[in-house]
């Protein structure tokens, strides 16, 4: 009636505006929680970042020297590691977690729910205590090498603790399941009469899974790789706790900037700014190329 | 010819019998129907046609090739399923074009057949779209296209217009039936329709609990069907149970208990040479009864019954109406066609003759259980009101 297209009438004004009301009331802890403890501390890391070091503080005069050293190279073999192990990590997880996802997927409601818990198992333990029964098994009189020497598969024990193999071992170990669960989530919604229809239009298994199964899942692989990729990047403990100190992982050059004196607050600050940076940049690239591929069905 | 021949097929699902012992022989270029109850084992049978299951026992043939065992990927078959299985991720165009594709048939070639089999199924306009971007019926066309560009020698459809609703599944019927006439190729239809599998059908073979019961021509088996089950699964019939009592010529008198001690006659043609004092079943379409006031003409080939109106149903194309006859109850259809009838309309517990030919009583060699049930149905008196509706305002 005096409803326009369009407009709002008068009541209906007053109805959105008691909702916007409470939106901002719900809201409000939530908000103020990040504001206080994720934007201000961001804050003040892009404000040291741009500062000058001081033995154990800072000083508070601009300088543009931390910035200078990264992108003259300084740290460019860390970050190389770094995104290597990253990929790498994210790479084999795929790989591994593939397979046990499909399989979790397609088998019955009820064992599916069982495989599923034994995915999330290890997140009840300590990661530490994980890491540290990694090097127990790996250690150079470790429970890896006994078992080879017993069966006389080698002479002499295998140096694998401190390595980057270790490194890998681990890391793929630990984030594993952060590539299962979201592989799992889109494989499980798959219509697999999909697959008899394949079949049907003369495709063997092995096309079906190519033309069918795997590009429908990659939306799983997408969320998962991202899930991998990142907190591998910056992980600290597993290349601390296992890794040699030969070849300092980002995230170790950065707590070292902190922990060690001198200390460089300023330079821990824009290296991990410089990560995010990158991150972000790969994150936003993958967000429009996923958007031009949709675009294309819209 | 390429015939498919299906000998003594058998499936199992861990020692429930899915399909039993099925022998079948479908001609080349035929429109081939399996029509049954759901859970009968059509789509079971229809899926070892297409290789998704390997059958206990028996062979599928199709010319001289036994196909019993061949991957789906290797059998000259497509299928239309169920809820069609259009890959969601591709387009119209790269749906239709998958088989080709598969094949790595020459790009123009693909272009050229892909168009062809849109413009057969009239979706020629739509080939960038996606499968969530378009109706019910569409898909349809789409799966019809996709199925068919592979220039299978069978196409297998699996219920193909359950999901649509009325008038579109009247609709694209009648498309079927034309891109079978376009293709020329054998269709294997499955449906628990009888509609359906009535109007598309060359021939029907129905389907029971994994057996095949019938088949034949739509009409056959409607007008003559061999079995009880197929008499009352396919269209509406009255079963009355009755014993032979003579054989003249071409038509057998049966006597039939009406349950309150009286026994009438019933005159009938026969397929099959019965024996005085066999017992066995009458079946007798409601459209085939005519309901009257008033006494026909006596006539020795007609039945002629009287009863009590006990229930009056408009159906809009028709009225049914329930006679009760001593303690049997009659389904009879009346069209309403003033030219034939120019009376006053029948009413509630108003007497009236049933009458009908004799030849259109049919004879089954079958007995229904004592108790008038058998596993699959009921011959009981169909479901009606016990009671006439007043209409509000005429008291
Ligand atoms: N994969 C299966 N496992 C176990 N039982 C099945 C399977 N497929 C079908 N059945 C059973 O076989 C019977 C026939 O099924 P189906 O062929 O789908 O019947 P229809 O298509 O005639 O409705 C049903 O009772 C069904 O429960
Ligand atoms: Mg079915």
């Amino acid at each position: 009636m005096n409803k326009q297209h369009g407009y709002l009438n008068l009541s209906e004004q007053k109805q959105q505006k008691k909702l916007n009301l409470q939106s901002w009331i719900l809201t409000a802890p939530a908000m103020l929680w990040l504001t206080f403890f994720f934007l201000v501390p961001y804050l003040i890391v892009i404000i040291y970042s741009f500062l000058t070091p001081d033995i154990y503080d800072i000083r508070f005069e601009f300088s543009l020297e931390s910035y200078r050293q990264i992108f003259s190279g300084t740290y460019l073999r860390p970050f190389l590691i770094s995104f290597r192990m990253a990929f790498l990590t994210t790479i084999l997880c795929l790989l591994l977690a593939y397979p046990v996802a499909y399989f979790i997927a397609r088998s019955k409601e009820k064992t599916r729910n069982t495989l599923l818990v034994f995915i999330i198992i290890p997140f009840w333990t300590n990661l530490i205590i994980r890491i540290f029964s990694w090097r127990i098994f790996l250690a150079t009189n470790g429970v890896l090498n006994d078992i080879l020497m017993q069966f006389g598969l080698i002479s002499a024990p295998l140096q694998i603790m401190r390595t980057d193999l270790a490194v890998g071992l681990v890391m793929v170990y630990v984030y594993l399941p952060y590539m299962i669960l979201p592989l799992y989530s889109v494989i499980e919604k798959i219509d697999f009469t999909l697959l008899n229809a394949a079949m049907d239009l003369g495709a063997n298994e092995v096309k079906a899974f190519f033309r069918v199964t795997l590009p429908l899942s990659v939306t799983g692989i997408f969320a998962g790789s991202i899930l991998v990729f990142i907190p591998a990047l910056g992980a600290y403990l597993i290349t601390q706790l296992v890794g040699n100190q030969k070849s300092l992982y980002i995230g170790q050059v950065i707590t070292y900037k902190i922990k060690n004196i001198p200390r460089n607050w300023p330079m821990a600050s824009a290296l991990s700014l410089t990560l995010l940076l990158i991150v972000t940049l790969l994150l936003v690239g993958a967000y429009l190329l996923w958007l031009h591929n949709k675009k294309r069905k819209f | 010819m390429e015939d498919i021949r299906i000998e003594h097929l058998s499936k199992d699902f861990g020692g429930f019998t899915a399909v039993d012992d099925v022998s079948l022989e479908i001609r080349s270029g035929e429109l081939f129907s399996f029509l049954g109850p759901s859970g009968c084992g059509k789509t079971t049978l229809l899926r070892m046609i297409a290789g998704f299951e390997i059958p206990k026992t028996g062979r599928i043939l199709i010319g001289n090739q036994d196909i019993t065992e061949l991957p789906p990927y290797q059998r000259q078959v497509n299928t239309i399923f169920q809820n069609y299985s259009l890959f969601p991720h591709m387009t119209l165009f790269d749906n239709v074009a998958f088989g080709l594709r598969i094949k790595r048939t020459a790009k123009m070639e693909i272009i050229e057949k892909v168009r062809y089999m849109l413009s057969l199924v009239k979706m020629e306009d739509q080939s960038s779209k996606y499968p969530d971007q378009i109706s019910g019926g569409q898909k349809q066309r789409i799966a019809i296209a996709r199925a068919l560009i592979n220039d299978p020698k069978v196409l297998l459809l699996d219920e193909p217009l359950a999901a649509l609703d009325l008038k579109l599944r009247q609709h694209m019927l009648i498309e079927l039936m034309n891109i079978h006439d376009a293709v020329g190729i054998t269709f294997i239809y499955v449906t628990h329709d009888q509609g359906e599998a009535m109007s598309i059908s060359d021939r029907v073979a129905v389907m029971s609990r994994g057996q095949i019961i019938q088949q034949g021509p739509p009409d056959d088996i409607y007008e003559r069907p061999t079995s009880i089950f197929s008499a009352y699964f396919i269209g509406e019939t009255n079963l009355i149970s009755g014993e032979v009592t003579g054989i003249e010529d071409e038509y057998v008198q049966v006597k039939c208990d009406n349950g309150a001690g009286e026994f009438f006659e019933i005159d009938s043609t026969f397929h099959f040479h019965p024996n005085i004092g066999q017992k066995l079943t009458l079946s007798l379409r409601p459209e085939k009864i005519a309901v009257s006031r008033f006494k026909p003409r006596h006539q020795d080939d007609i039945n002629i019954l009287r009863g009590v109106i006990e229930d009056i149903l408009y159906l809009g194309s028709h009225t049914q109406y329930i006679v009760r006859v001593g303690k049997l109850k009659f389904r009879v259809f009346s069209q309403h066609k003033r030219v034939y009838f120019d009376e006053k309309a029948l009413d509630w517990e108003e007497s009236v003759w049933l009458f009908w030919h004799d030849t259109d009583t049919w004879l089954i060699a079958e007995e229904v259980d004592e108790n008038g049930r058998n596993q699959d149905f009921s011959t009981e008196a169909p479901y009606h009101r016990a009671l006439k509706r007043s209409s509000p305002g005429s008291e």
